[in-house]
């Protein structure tokens, strides 16, 4: 298997306050890994390290073969990029914005997504509630053909059904080879789909395991077993 | 399908598909549904469903067929064979635990007996 992340000793300051230290992690192609940790732990920022919208790090990150940050770019698909748009624009000129932009975009896989999500593209961002604006999220994210996409907290204050929708649509339209790297502090709810789980702990990597080895070899659920390492009841390998 | 996460999901996803098997809800011969579609309906991981089901093709519960998809076997042997499998698991656990209470083999059958009657009764 090839690996589509590579970080190297990455170090990342920001006002003489050091975020992540001496981070080290690989991913293989075709994994969906949930990077778990604390608000304020620096999962955000590790995400935007990797899509290089975050500069100034130290160290080394490599995207399916590619470290300068325009090619990173078009490698990766990153959710926090509809953060940019005016409150006022209506959904389907966001839509437009994507297909003009990104030549990777495929309309037509985002309107199967559409569908299934039910996204009202006739309302303006403002109007959307928070499951709705999720879902755009993720339709638009997911419609890019890339290598990598990151979901930065997808399921943040949004309720169950619309939870299990866009873990159904992530199920059914991530491309076999791609990575999903999907950040969360409540891990309940996508634990039956993660391949690993890396857990970010004072400052850097604290763990990387695979899921089904957590459930096999302790016998725990993913989430008992992020909580035991954040409460320092820690487990020998 | 609601599953326990302190339990490996692929050992789980076999188990279900066990018990579809046994119940006939999956008819010898019958095609299952494909990977994705599986991994949707269970909302688990593809990589997981294919870890299951490269299991059951080495038991043979399941035949894979090129191009075509997973099919259950149609040797009633092995179902069987699985049936039984399930029945014995079933039973040890009840064995073990009632065991545990300090039952003897005899109590357990006469316990059992008057527990159907009484379950018939019910009905």
């Amino acid at each position: 298997m090839t690996n589509t992340i590579e970080i190297k000793n990455l170090n990342y300051r920001k006002n003489y306050r050091s975020i992540l230290e001496d981070v080290n992690l690989t991913i293989e192609s075709g994994k969906t890994v949930g990077l778990l940790g604390e608000n304020g732990a620096g999962k955000t920022t590790l995400m935007r390290l990797i899509a290089g919208v975050a500069k100034g790090a130290s160290g080394k990150i490599t995207v399916a073969n590619q470290d300068g940050v325009p090619e990173k770019k078009s490698v990766i698909s990153f959710s926090e990029q509809l953060n940019g748009f005016s409150s006022n624009m209506r959904i389907d000129k966001i839509i437009r914005f994507y297909e003009d932009v990104y030549p990777d975009f495929s309309t037509k896989k985002y309107n199967e997504m559409a569908g299934f999500l039910q996204i009202d593209e006739g309302l303006r961002l403002s109007a959307l509630s928070r499951g709705m604006k999720e879902k755009l999220v993720i339709g638009l994210t997911l419609s890019r053909d890339t290598k990598v996409y990151l979901l930065d907290e997808p399921f943040g204050g949004i309720d169950s059904m619309t939870r299990k929708k866009i873990i159904q649509s992530i199920i059914k339209w991530k491309s076999d080879d791609a990575v999903i790297l999907v950040s969360d502090h409540y891990v309940s709810e996508i634990a039956s789909i993660l391949d690993e789980v890396v857990i970010i702990k004072d400052r850097t990597i604290y763990t990387q395991k695979s899921a089904e080895e957590i459930r096999s070899k302790y016998a725990e659920g993913i989430e008992q077993y992020y909580e035991s390492i954040y409460e320092g009841n820690d487990i020998d390998d | 399908m609601k599953f326990d996460d302190k339990i490996p999901i692929y050992y789980q996803i076999k188990n279900y598909i066990y018990r579809q098997i046994i119940v006939g809800e999956l008819a010898p011969g019958d095609k299952l549904p494909a990977v994705r579609q599986l991994a949707v309906n269970l909302t688990v991981n593809v990589n997981t469903v294919q870890r299951a089901l490269g299991e059951l093709i080495s038991e043979k519960i399941i035949e894979p067929q090129r191009g075509k998809g997973n099919f259950v076997t149609e040797d009633q042997g092995t179902i069987e064979k699985l049936k039984k499998l399930l029945i014995t698991q079933q039973l040890q656990e009840l064995y073990e635990n009632l065991h545990q209470l300090n039952v003897t083999d005899t109590e357990i059958v006469s316990y059992l007996q008057d527990y159907i009657a009484k379950r018939k009764q019910v009905q």
